[in-house]
């Protein structure tokens, strides 16, 4: 079973170019502010989300393994 | 209302005290519309915000929607030459919608389009890059140091941009000047002129010239460049041919003209703030990434954007109608004080700083990240080099090129110290 991932997004920095919710439609969305958050953090396979999450032009997104805190992403 | 203060935003205190000029008119009415020009003008953080996150209100689309004669007029003579222009503005992947927002578009969308360049352009991928602007911006500073001076526009902003989108792009270094020549006649764009689609269309057509051939080779053979990045989206039928042209056009002109604002306005406002100067010189390398930010957001290199409605909508108060231009200005947005503590201050650790200097939502600028990299290196640089940077002329003396669109200065000459 895959491992579970602890998503945040940086509201200081998430601009709303939405291009995570474009990579990774079931984990990301956009709230009433049009910035991004996580719907489902089990939405998509890892390495779809990790794409998304590199994808985010102001690097606002952190993936991290959710039991040991391991950071994925960046 | 009657407009009783001074709104024009060509007019020369827009151009030569802007923030004076954004403040007043955000203070008073943020929306606001513009009698003489017919365009609304956005003016504070809030409403630029709330504008470029909702592409199905206020659509990009600006030149294959806007249906009305051009304003600031042009010559009757010249319309045939506008709807080349048109054509050509249509063709640019940022003049496109996104599906998901208006939805009776078919065939290739505006994230359809960007999503082919995109990935060239992650932070993470940019990296790649960060040695060649470093070892370009050693070469340009060695003969700043040693001359002791330097036209910051002419000696450094110019030549490091354009180097490294060239390289990109995979253009032959020794056809920058020409290139550099060519694009800077895109200004005409943003001026007010009754005779500027002439010297707009010609550099149009010079630079489709020019970059035709280089853009069919890299269809059929693709190389390991920009161009061919742009160009595997016309494999993909995502873009026809002239669209790869204008696309690569795009990415040329927009990945040094801005870039050379931020370069030249920043390195001022340091001139301007010896106290900051020294905050970024006491670490460099730490202080390099905020100090960009502050800069970006300080003295915008782009002042202002457009877009057109596509519904009747009331915004703060004002009933803007479907089809209205509707224009916002990151100059006023950026100094906002209800988003800025001290927001006329230039402080190079600020943080949050949440400026719009790239705009926001979809079409959130696709080079940011370039131009960023390209601001630390050249703040990091100039702090590790020299003790001091000095302005030559009094700051009233500066020149700006009068252009809605871009906060450009004609020249900087600065003389700097040795450390």
């Amino acid at each position: 079973m895959a491992r579970q991932l602890k998503i945040t997004v940086d509201y200081n920095v998430c601009v709303g170019n939405a291009m995570c919710e474009t990579f990774a439609e079931n984990t990301f969305g956009l709230n009433e502010d049009r910035q991004s958050y996580v719907k489902d953090a089990a939405g998509d396979p890892e390495e779809t989300i990790i794409e998304a999450a590199e994808n985010c032009p102001v690097t606002a997104i952190t993936v991290e393994d959710a039991e040991t805190g391991e950071i994925l992403f960046p | 209302m009657v407009s009783t203060i001074n709104d024009n935003p060509f007019s020369l205190e827009a151009m030569y005290q802007p923030y004076e000029f954004f403040a007043r008119l955000r203070e008073w009415e943020p929306v606001h519309y513009n009698e003489e020009y017919e365009v609304w003008m956005v003016t504070d953080w809030e409403h630029l915000v709330w504008v470029t996150r909702h592409p199905e209100v206020f659509s990009s689309s600006v030149f294959a929607r806007d249906v009305r004669p051009p304003n600031p007029p042009i010559d009757e003579d010249d319309m045939e030459i506008y709807n080349y222009i048109k054509k050509w503005q249509v063709s640019r992947f940022i003049q496109h919608d996104q599906r998901r927002y208006n939805t009776e578009i078919s065939g290739p969308d505006h994230v359809d389009m960007r999503r082919v360049m995109h990935g060239y352009f992650t932070p993470k991928s940019m990296e790649m890059w960060r040695p060649l602007v470093q070892s370009a911006i050693d070469e340009l500073l060695d003969v700043v140091q040693e001359k002791g001076r330097m036209d910051v526009m002419a000696d450094l902003a110019t030549p490091l941009p354009l180097l490294v989108i060239a390289r990109m792009l995979g253009i032959p270094d020794s056809d920058r000047p020409i290139m550099r020549r060519l694009a800077k006649d895109l200004r005409h764009l943003n001026r007010t002129g009754p005779d500027r689609m002439g010297p707009l269309s010609e550099s149009v057509q010079n630079l489709q010239d020019y970059l035709g051939p280089l853009v069919d080779e890299r269809i059929d053979n693709p190389r390991d460049d920009l161009i061919s990045v742009v160009a595997e989206g016309a494999r993909r039928g995502i873009f026809d041919r002239d669209m790869v042209v204008n696309n690569v056009m795009l990415l040329l002109s927009a990945g040094h003209e801005t870039t050379i604002n931020l370069i030249c306005n920043g390195t001022l406002a340091f001139t301007q703030h010896p106290d900051q100067w020294a905050t970024l010189k006491s670490d460099p390398e730490g202080k390099t990434v905020r100090a960009t930010e502050e800069a970006l957001r300080y003295d915008s290199p782009v002042k202002s954007i457009q877009r057109i409605a596509m519904e009747d909508i009331d915004l703060n108060g004002q009933q803007i109608r479907k089809n209205d231009r509707v224009r916002w200005f990151i100059s006023g947005a950026n100094r906002d004080p209800k988003v800025f503590d001290r927001a006329d201050d230039f402080d190079v650790e600020r943080y949050p700083n949440m400026h719009v200097a790239f705009g926001s939502g979809i079409h959130h600028c696709l080079g940011a990240t370039l131009a960023r990299l390209e601001g630390q290196e050249i703040f990091r640089n100039l702090a590790n080099r020299f003790e001091s940077l000095e302005l030559e002329v009094p700051t009233e003396t500066l020149e700006y090129d009068q252009l809605i669109g871009l906060r450009a200065l004609e020249s900087l000459p600065v003389k700097v110290t040795n450390a």
